[in-house]
């Protein structure tokens, strides 16, 4: 989930810049680090943890996660054989009622995640230590404090702050290897709803408003946004090809937004939800706490989201189709918002599907998510000149003033006893091309890859390596193949292989100084344990 | 900003606590949450509304008898019926529900009305019937009519067993013959004693589909 929130965000830091605002970009996160080392996790102790503590007072403890205590249930009466988020008819009920099925109980759990990374090709680098750093260690990478809960007979919370013990890296003293790393803890998935349910033999209708900080948290199917994804993803880069970093459907505000929702459900068959999201400052900087004012979204006004279901049960056989959107204002540098026009606007719309057969000692999910996205850049990042020339020398197209993606993900699961499990995972992304993608290229004075890592040569821009992009385009194509084990009910050890037939437009020498797609084929190696 | 935040959740504690409504609760730790507010609340989610579930997953309560449906829910309350499925979902369920509570639910499923969940193999069926209504008197099963009543409607503390999904029916089966975990039926222990897996998928598939009479 870490790797999700800010899947908004990350899209644009990612956005290669056009080199005059290069050199600024550069400035401002070397500025937001220096700022976010300041925020401490002590802060959300103090503006979350403690408040929260006195109104949930706990009424009964056991050894058990929080909703599992409230309902004295086990994980899998929630999530589908065992598998951690994905929920079950009766855990999406739960969820719809606002986490109020039970009675009180210590609302605090904790998760932690112990990984390992190897990418298939470390050599093809000007900097391995860098580009992969990591790479085959086991690390722990991130632990989660979960506050969840019944609050009232209407009331219950979901919230999640989440500590990265790779969040940060410094540049390395020479330039040369890896910097030392630094943990950073900030507000996670964040849903605190009212919920209400009128039913008879008549109708059944839920409802309900959540005040969440990450459009689609709130939603009870895991082929929504926020939950497709669900192994949390380590930092370091040697995890940037792992499945969790290769693309999924998301919105363009990412996370860390204050959103207000409304929703209903009716008679078990038609699910609608509308909400509006705002930036998460002043009341609402509950919503991004821990992330600094550089890293925080900035929304202009207030943006909609919306959310259309029809769901259908027979047997031990349940299906959902669904579509959602969201249209987001976001502003290009969330330091200055004086200037309205400023903006990216992300215009997203989404499809997805999902089936579960749940029969003990069987669990089958078929999943399939597909969004659309337009995005359109604000005039100081459309129709821009960029520095690279074509391999003739010619100068290259300026950049387009909107660019269109298409996110393809499907995952097919199978749990046998909520214990050992396998899935098998394909994405697609495919999209425009724009010069504004394009990280590596020719340098109009030598007409060669500008590969000079040591800049003595004085390109105009350097190629980048690993993560270069050469093509200008986002296609990105894979599988991820996954085998887990539950051995205890808060214990998944899980092992992933992700294959990539294409990346960053191309399937061979993506980033120009030869560095195929499958080089990036990465095996991951996860232990998650709750408490 | 801080002191918005938490005024802003201690004022919507405020609102939810003052709305709450008995009526509608979800509680199961609240000695006055009626039982037909817990059974449409609560209980709807996996059994059904009317106790007729969709998932084969849960049992059918509908039309039950009351007698029994007040022994299990006492077992799974004091832990005695410890099959998985029992304290995956039932302990915690059952755990805070007082003696009224336990009564009302009963008095509820068993009011309902009882549907077929569907037809299964024909054949199946047919030898399924003939163990229901005779036995298997070579192997020493008894009749199950005798107990369980001429079209399964239970009696007592004999529950209904006509209508209920066969898979569940095959998996108590299962427990009977193999386990400990229904200490309760002891009779059941006898009677499935000598059912291969192929007597009871039959005498299940009857069940579940049995004529009403
Ligand atoms: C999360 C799903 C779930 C909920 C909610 C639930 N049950 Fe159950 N119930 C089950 C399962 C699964 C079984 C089967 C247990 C077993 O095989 O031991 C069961 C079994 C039972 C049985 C025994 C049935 C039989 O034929 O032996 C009774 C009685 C019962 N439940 C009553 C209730 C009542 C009353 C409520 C509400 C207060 C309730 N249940 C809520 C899942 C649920
Ligand atoms: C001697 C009386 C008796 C006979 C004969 C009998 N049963 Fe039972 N059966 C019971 C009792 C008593 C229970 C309840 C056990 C308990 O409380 O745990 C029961 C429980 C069951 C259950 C579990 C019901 C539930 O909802 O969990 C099934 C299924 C069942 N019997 C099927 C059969 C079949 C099939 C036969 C014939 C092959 C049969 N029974 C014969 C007495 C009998």
């Amino acid at each position: 989930m870490i790797g999700m929130d800010t899947r908004g965000l990350q899209e644009i830091r990612e956005t290669p810049a056009p080199t005059s605002i290069a050199a600024a970009i550069l400035a401002v996160r070397a500025l937001r680090k220096k700022i976010a080392r300041k925020l401490i996790a002590g802060t959300i102790a103090a503006t979350v943890l403690v408040p929260l503590l006195l109104v949930l007072a706990p009424e009964e403890a056991q050894a058990l996660p929080a909703f599992a205590r409230q309902t004295g249930q086990n994980c899998v009466s929630c999530h589908a054989g065992g598998q951690f988020p994905e929920l079950t008819p009766y855990g999406r009920m739960f969820k719809m009622t606002g986490y109020t099925i039970g009675e009180r109980a210590l609302p605090l759990s904790v998760m932690a995640v112990v990984s390992s990374s190897r990418v298939r090709d470390t050599t093809k680098s000007d900097n391995p230590p860098a580009d992969f750093a990591k790479n085959r260690a086991v690390t722990f990478s991130s632990a989660s404090l979960f506050i969840a809960g019944k609050v009232t007979e209407n009331i219950g919370l979901f919230s999640q702050i989440t500590y990265d013990n790779y969040a940060e890296q410094a540049v390395a003293p020479d330039g040369v290897g890896a910097g030392k790393f630094k943990g950073h803890t900030n507000a996670d998935n964040i849903d605190l709803r009212y919920a209400d349910r009128f039913i008879d033999s008549n109708r059944d209708l839920i409802f309900g408003v959540s005040a969440n900080n990450n459009p689609s948290v709130s939603d009870p199917w895991n082929t929504a946004a926020a939950w497709m994804q669900y192994v949390p993803v380590p930092s370091p880069s040697s995890s940037q090809f792992v499945d969790g970093n290769a693309p999924y459907p998301g919105y363009g505000s990412g996370g860390n937004v204050a959103g207000l929702s409304a929703y209903a459900y009716l008679n078990k068959m038609l699910y609608a939800e509308l909400g509006g999201y705002k930036t998460a400052n002043r009341g609402l900087s509950i919503m991004s706490a821990g992330i600094n004012n550089a890293g925080t979204t900035k929304l202009k006004g207030t943006n909609p989201y919306w959310r259309l279901a029809l769901t259908h049960e027979w047997g031990p056989h349940n299906i959902m189709l669904g579509t959602s959107g969201m249209i987001a204002d976001v502003y290009d540098n969330p330091e200055d918002t004086s200037d309205p026009t400023s903006t990216h606007r992300f215009n997203d719309k989404g499809l997805d599907a999902q089936y579960q057969y749940l029969l003990d000692p069987h669990t089958v999910t078929a999943q399939v998510a597909y969004m659309t996205s337009k995005h359109r850049y604000p005039d100081s990042v459309a129709n821009q000149p960029v520095n690279f020339v074509d391999a003739l020398g010619n100068p290259l197209a300026n950049t387009n003033t909107s660019d269109t993606t298409n996110t393809l993900r499907a995952k097919l699961t199978y749990v046998y006893q909520a214990k050992y499990g396998g899935s098998l995972g394909y994405f697609n992304r495919t999209g425009n091309t724009n010069t504004l993608n394009q990280t590596s290229g020719f340098d109009p004075a030598t007409g060669l890859i500008t590969s000079d890592p040591t800049g003595s040569l004085g390109a105009a821009e350097l190629s980048t390596r690993v993560g270069g992009n050469l093509s200008g385009n986002p296609a990105t194509r894979g599988f991820t193949y996954e085998a887990f084990w539950t051995p205890m009910q808060y214990v998944r050890v899980g092992l992933q292989y992700t294959t990539y037939s294409k990346f960053n437009g191309a399937s061979s020498n993506y980033d120009g100084l030869g560095r195929d797609a499958k080089d990036n084929n990465t095996l991951f190696f996860y232990v998650w344990g709750a408490y | 900003m801080k002191r918005a935040s938490l005024t802003l959740a201690l004022a919507l504690v405020a609102i939810g606590a003052g709305c709450s409504s008995l009526e509608r609760s979800r509680s199961l730790a609240n000695p006055s949450t009626p039982a037909k507010t817990l059974a449409s609340q609560v209980c709807s989610n996996c059994h059904g509304l009317d106790g007729n579930s969709i998932s084969p997953n849960f049992p059918k309560l509908a039309e039950q008898q009351q007698e029994y449906i007040v022994a299990q829910l006492n077992q799974f309350r004091n832990h005695r019926r410890e099959d998985p499925p029992g304290f995956i979902y039932m302990w915690g369920i059952s755990r805070s529900l007082t003696d009224d509570q336990i009564k009302g639910l009963a008095a509820y499923f068993a009011e309902q009305k009882s549907v077929s969940p569907g037809s299964g193999n024909p054949k199946l069926i047919e030898e399924g019937k003939q163990i229901f209504d005779s036995g298997l008197p070579a192997q020493n099963v008894p009749p199950c009519s005798t107990c369980h009543g001429d079209h399964g409607q239970g009696n007592g503390q004999f529950p209904r067993v006509a209508n209920q999904h066969a898979d569940y029916a095959v998996k108590q089966l299962t427990v009977f013959q193999q386990t400990e975990q229904r200490p309760d039926g002891v009779a059941m222990k006898v009677v499935t004693h000598s059912l291969s897996r192929q007597n009871m998928e039959a005498v299940a598939a009857y069940l579940q589909d049995i004529p009403p009479k």
